[in-house]
């Protein structure tokens, strides 16, 4: 165990190296974090107008939600290993006895708790600005639904990138276009990190409550909001979790195909 | 001992690559994206041979002979197509845990500290990844830091050291877990000729006191000639001579060396009808000729030219490993 420790401990070093990189990029989450806040404030501006059925609490809430949920969900390393398919870099891990997969579990389990301790502080300072009105969630079975949604999700977007990244072994000049789609506009995109996806038309919303992106940033918020809880609650944590394990056994059989066009280049 | 020795079993062993074909510019490009061609490479035509332990062995062969696909097969990188392959009793392929723990591969163009961080960070990882313990962790460290005499750049960033140091360090990170095998891919390359030195040093005593097995291809004359005894020759992924360094001379050379020392000054154009004259310097000169004719040759000068001094020598090693890299040998029947 003490392998993946000093794998954690290296990748949060490593993190360290490019302090303003990184203080840039969360200053980046935080002006986005105000767009959408005060797009929703302007909407609802109007007392107690509800439109989908979010009124200005809800919503509002759900935008400092979603914030927390993405530094946890979003945060990841694990693009990194479309490159290192690509430069031959895979090659130094497959050397080691090393399970690639969790290394690299590891590194997003690191990059995640940078991220997240940042957002806390990053949380206060806006909620202290901005003074939102915030809902908060004191039922505990909420509270657990939402810890364990929020697991699965971060179980889901780290087997997607996975299964995404290697594509590489295939295709590896074409790596980052792949990657650019699926990550940044599809998953971005329906995911609800742009806005809570039951604004979309009923049929939309629910072919996309049985696809695994529906479970990244939506669901855990709305565990969280109340508005999904009960037997829907556990619904969702059941179909999701079922994409857990399918995702998981098509990473492994991807992988292993992978490996053996893998051409260790980088000569 | 019974056990048998051998460390490395290669038996028949191909490997095909497919490759993209592309046509030559954007038009190429285009084109390679709309229909792919792929061509089938074929790397390793079925090679084979053994090593045993405590050997250092040198691969040498023109670029893309297939040197470096066989390093990679070795150490479980590629999959092979074809064939038998087994390494300190394991099929590499397996990766199983035993195996890398026992192997190291080291390439002159790769690196595996991290770049962003002191070389000791790097280490410190290897150390929890082979489970090497504390004490055998300083123990070795301390005898590698001096041996490549870098005990002084532990902590400086990577990406500031020379690539000489930076090298050096590969080397102690790579050998950290003190493997029974390590396969050196081009390890001095783009270094000056001390950290040359360093490096072949190091290996040559890593080989002697550790009876590591080592397997090695380089592209430097005197790695191999400091370094190897055994060599083995390759060319479009097929063997064509594994032996004894020395005797690569005596099976490769097509020619002879017959050097002269003339006692008086004389027409040294005849020499030209003789052979082919490689250096001048009167009343010195030198010239190859056909093996086969070299005794005929020497009679000639001899009954020619009042001759002070006359020696018949094998073509320089350099000039067969020169030829060998060229692609210039064929194989033998």
């Amino acid at each position: 165990m003490s392998k993946y420790s000093q794998v954690f401990k290296i990748s949060l070093q490593d993190e360290f190296v490019y302090r303003l990189n990184f203080v840039l990029w969360r200053l980046r989450n935080v002006f986005s974090i105000f767009l959408v806040f005060f797009l929703w404030d302007s909407i609802f501006s109007v007392q107690d107008r509800v439109i989908f059925g979010y009124d200005r609490v809800k919503i509002l809430t759900y935008i400092f939600a979603l914030m927390f949920v993405k530094a946890i969900v979003f945060a990841s390393k694990t693009m990194d290993v479309t490159g290192e398919i690509a430069r031959g870099d895979l090659s130094n891990s497959l050397l080691k006895p090393l399970d690639y997969f969790k290394y690299w579990l590891t590194r997003d389990v690191a990059s995640k708790t940078l991220n997240l301790s940042f957002a806390l502080v990053e949380t206060t300072l806006l909620f202290l600005i901005l003074k939102p009105p915030f809902f908060l969630q004191n039922n505990l079975i909420s509270i657990l639904l939402f810890i364990v949604s929020l697991l699965i999700a971060v179980a889901l977007y780290f087997l997607i990138l996975f299964i995404v990244s290697s594509s590489a072994f295939w295709v590896p000049e074409m790596g980052w276009a792949i990657h650019f789609i699926i990550t940044i506009v599809i998953l971005e995109f329906l995911s609800g990190s742009l806005f809570p996806l039951d604004v979309l038309p009923k049929p939309i919303f629910s072919i996309l409550s049985f696809t695994p992106f529906y479970y990244l940033i939506f669901f855990p918020i709305e565990v969280y909001l109340g508005k999904i809880s009960g037997g829907e609650a556990v619904r969702g944590i059941l179909i999701s979790f079922v994409w857990v394990v399918i995702l998981y056994l098509l990473m492994r059989s991807i992988w292993q195909k992978g490996l053996k066009v893998y051409q260790a280049y980088g000569r | 001992m019974t056990k048998t020795e051998n460390t490395v079993i290669i038996k028949g062993l191909t490997k095909n690559f497919d490759v993209r074909f592309k046509e030559a510019g954007l038009a190429g490009s285009i084109k390679s994206l709309i229909k792919p061609k792929n061509i089938v490479k074929r790397a390793l035509k079925g090679i084979s041979f053994t090593v045993s332990r405590g050997e250092l062995i040198g691969f040498i062969g023109p670029n893309g002979a297939g040197k470096t696909t066989t390093l990679k097969i070795l150490s479980g990188l590629l999959y092979p197509t074809n064939g038998f392959v087994q390494v300190l009793g394991f099929n590499p392929w397996e990766k199983k845990p035993e195996f890398l723990k026992n192997i190291s591969l080291v390439m002159g163009q790769k690196n595996q500290l991290w770049w962003d961080l002191p070389a000791i960070e790097s280490l410190k990882l290897n150390r929890a990844i082979y489970e090497i313990s504390q004490k055998d962790f300083t123990e070795r460290l301390n005898k590698l830091t001096d041996l490549l005499d870098v005990g002084n750049l532990l902590s400086t960033q990577v990406r500031k050291l020379s690539l000489g140091q930076r090298m050096r360090l590969e080397f102690v990170t790579a050998l950290i877990h003190e493997p029974e095998i390590l396969f050196l891919d081009e390890p001095t390359i783009g270094l000056d000729v001390i950290a040359q030195q360093k490096v072949r040093d190091f290996i040559y005593e890593y080989n002697l006191k550790n009876r590591a097995t080592i397997l090695l291809t380089s592209h430097n004359m005197n790695d191999l000639l400091d370094l190897t005894k055994r060599v083995i020759v390759i060319d479009s992924g097929e063997i064509l001579y594994d032996g004894y360094l020395s005797e690569l001379v005596r099976s490769f050379a097509k020619e002879k060396i017959i050097k002269v020392y003339l006692a008086k000054e004389s027409d040294i154009k005849k020499f030209e009808t003789i052979g082919k004259i490689i250096k001048l310097d009167l009343p010195y000169v030198s010239l190859s000729v056909p093996r086969e004719s070299a005794a005929v040759a020497a009679s000639e000068i001899l009954q020619s030219f009042a001759v002070a001094d006359l020696t018949i020598e094998e073509e320089p090693i350099e000039g067969v490993i020169r030829r060998v890299f060229k692609g210039e040998m064929v194989k033998q029947s």
